[in-house]
């Protein structure tokens, strides 16, 4: 039993690092569906730190850099370019998808998977060192929306703009820091698959989490607290498959493959809660 | 001028970008652009695999493009594109003792029909509850991918080890018009240029196109004025997702004759690229699916010739289609590049006007 819930709460993690840094995103106004994009890019440069600097620590600073930056290429190409932030969104994934697979035989010479470097250390339980310090970046999430001025900027720009700017606050700046701390934590979420659980970079490793995230911050309703039950929820589910898997080798294993994904569709197809996401979300001013 | 700024631009970039590329690779600064002209046109066999891979991308991009012109974006085009192939592959089979003219049909329609039903949980979701219909489609892809392979692994496969399905009845091969090397081309390029041309003209010339169009660009605006915008969206999704199907069936019945695992190499996902470079307008397909099918019919030519990854090919997708879309920061840059140029006492060209439509605006 225990082990299970070990096994849920590494599976839990990514979703839930990531989904806190949409959350970040959308609560300022701007969709984020690039979380699958800035992941990757995080997987990629924590191996690379790592296997040059010798230290997994540096490599998740690497990650949390490179999700920042493509989240400032993100808030640059959607409010200042007006390109349509799902659409920017996509690009960034695609742009994540090509540019790692190339700098992988660029940089090792190698196609599909990295060579192995150090990973991070266990907390015990086979739990990474990541999970409780994504607990306590939820944390520190919660307490900046609950406690302080910045968290409420965040929350007006996305709200109301207008009324934010009017107010003195600068909507694009803003917007630029939430998306860019929200890109870290999805890029310190993409660490955590390729130096967390495992300890070498895997093309397309994310596997559409970096989108499950996102439904995690819509069955989540946009709060922090809503994202970590979400984000455990598609943990256990994932755990859960994992599980059956193994207990019935003989039924197709691409039942099991599929099932988190099913899983996911059906939760979202629930009606409970007051469905509100930020007024200005997604919205050109 | 806008024109000009809109379409050079972006394919100024793309091909600056390639250059870039080549030298950051440790070849010559032409030697991408090289390689991929070459790999592409030079010579018939490559001209005629290029040319192949055409229905598909067009077919892809025209499913993107219409359900985007009604305000929805399918990415799901991937998953509906498998299904509907696999679909065709199933009925090409299994009802190949009927007469040619009706098996044809048939097994174009029953890709059609799958790839629309694909689609429709998407758009549901999207009316219903309010979750966007990309997280759903992205999904349904997964969850396509894994029926698909458990289908042609198991219930539907042809018995062998590889994960396929038998090969379809002669009945439903498309003939083929000629042959380069072992490269037939069929008339299915073609047909996938005729379609986009038919939506083209459906959607500006007849009422319902423009209908479709108007729920699309401003819902409030066309709802006022009595047009049934949700009907229109759901219409425009299963739509969108037929057509997907029908690239599937297409690379069933003109290429490959059977449905395999890990059948599409991304096609749908590229559509995205070929409908934003091609604006959205179906009557533009065919150029932007050219280009796409000439990048993507070279992937293996570079890791041979240049010892590149494929995956440079994706990259240069991803640059072009940003490209794109950031139309008004070249613009921006354009007017304040000419206001720079053209007066020094004077105004110059303002930069364009903030005015983004209904569609762009709906983000969620």
């Amino acid at each position: 039993m225990f082990e299970f819930l070990c096994l849920v709460l590494g599976k839990a993690t990514p979703l839930f690092l990531a989904g806190l840094g949409g959350l970040l995103s959308e609560s300022s106004g701007v969709v984020n569906f690039a979380l699958e994009g800035m992941m990757l890019f995080g997987a990629f440069a924590a191996v690379w730190a790592t296997g040059a600097t010798g230290s997994p620590w540096w490599g998740l600073l690497g990650a949390i850099a490179a999700g920042m930056l493509t989240g400032v290429v993100h808030a640059v190409a959607s409010l200042k370019w007006r390109v349509n932030q799902i659409i920017s969104s996509i690009c960034l994934n695609l742009l994540a998808a090509g540019l790692t697979g190339m700098l992988l035989n660029e940089v090792y010479g190698v196609y599909g998977t990295s060579p192995s470097v150090e990973h991070l250390p266990e907390v015990g339980g086979g739990v990474s060192a990541l999970t409780p310090l994504a607990i306590l970046a939820a944390a520190g999430v919660t307490a900046l929306f609950r406690r302080s001025a910045w968290g409420l900027h965040i929350r007006a720009c996305g709200e109301n703009p207008l009324a934010a700017a009017s107010a003195g606050i600068g909507v694009f700046r803003t917007r630029l820091v939430a998306i860019a701390v929200g890109g870290g934590l999805a890029g310190a979420a993409g660490a955590f698959l390729s130096i967390g659980v495992l300890s070498q970079f895997v093309e397309k490793m994310t596997q559409g989490r970096g989108y499950l995230a996102v439904a995690a911050l819509i069955l989540g309703r946009w709060k922090p607290s809503g994202v970590l039950a979400a984000a455990f929820f598609f943990g256990l589910l994932d755990a859960l498959s994992e599980w059956m898997a193994v207990r019935w080798m003989d039924l197709p294993q691409q039942l099991f493959l599929a099932f988190p994904y099913l899983a996911c569709f059906a939760v979202l197809a629930f009606r409970f809660g007051a469905m509100r996401p930020p007024s200005a979300l997604g919205r050109v001013e | 001028m806008k024109f000009s700024v809109a379409v050079l631009a972006p394919l100024g970039a793309g091909m600056l970008f390639c250059v870039l590329l080549s030298l950051a690779t440790g070849n010559g600064p032409f030697a991408l652009m090289t390689t991929i002209g070459q790999g592409a046109w030079d010579g018939a066999q490559n001209a005629a695999s290029t040319v192949v891979k055409v229905t598909p991308l067009l077919l892809s991009g025209l499913a993107v493009s219409l359900a985007y012109h009604a305000g929805l974006l399918n990415i799901g085009a991937e998953g509906q594109l498998t299904l509907g192939a696999l679909a065709a592959a199933v009925v090409g089979c299994a009802a190949g003792a009927l007469p040619p003219i009706l098996l044809a049909p048939l097994t174009l329609l029953a890709g059609a029909a799958v790839g629309g039903l694909w689609a429709l949980p998407a758009v549901w979701l999207q009316e219903k509850r309010g979750v966007h219909e990309v997280i759903t489609c992205l999904l349904f892809n997964y969850i396509a991918a894994y029926l698909a392979d458990f289908l042609a692994q198991g219930p539907l496969g042809d018995g062998s080890a590889m994960a396929r399905t038998p090969l379809i009845a002669d009945g439903a091969v498309w003939p083929c018009l000629a042959r380069f090397g072992g490269v037939g081309v069929t008339f299915a390029p073609f047909a996938a240029v005729l379609l986009a041309l038919l939506v083209h003209a459906w959607l500006t010339r007849t009422a319902w196109g423009f209908e479709m169009m108007a729920s699309g660009t401003n819902p409030f605006a066309a709802r006022a004025a009595g047009v049934p915008v949700s009907a229109w969206r759901r219409r425009a999704f299963a739509a969108s997702g037929a057509i997907a199907g029908l690239a599937g069936a297409f690379e069933v019945v003109a290429v490959h004759h059977r449905f395999y695992a890990a059948f599409s190499p991304g096609y749908g996902f590229d559509g995205i690229a070929v409908a934003f470079l091609a604006g959205n307008a179906p009557g533009w397909l065919w150029a932007s699916s050219l280009l796409l099918a000439s990048l993507r019919s070279t992937d293996k030519w570079l890791q041979i010739i240049l010892g590149m990854s494929p995956n440079a090919i994706t990259l240069i997708e991803a640059v072009l289609l940003l490209a794109v879309v950031s139309r008004t920061g070249w613009e921006r840059l354009a007017a304040s590049v000419a206001s720079r140029i053209s007066a020094r006492g004077g105004p110059g060209p303002d930069a364009p006007p903030d005015v983004p439509s209904v569609a762009e605006e709906r983000g969620r």
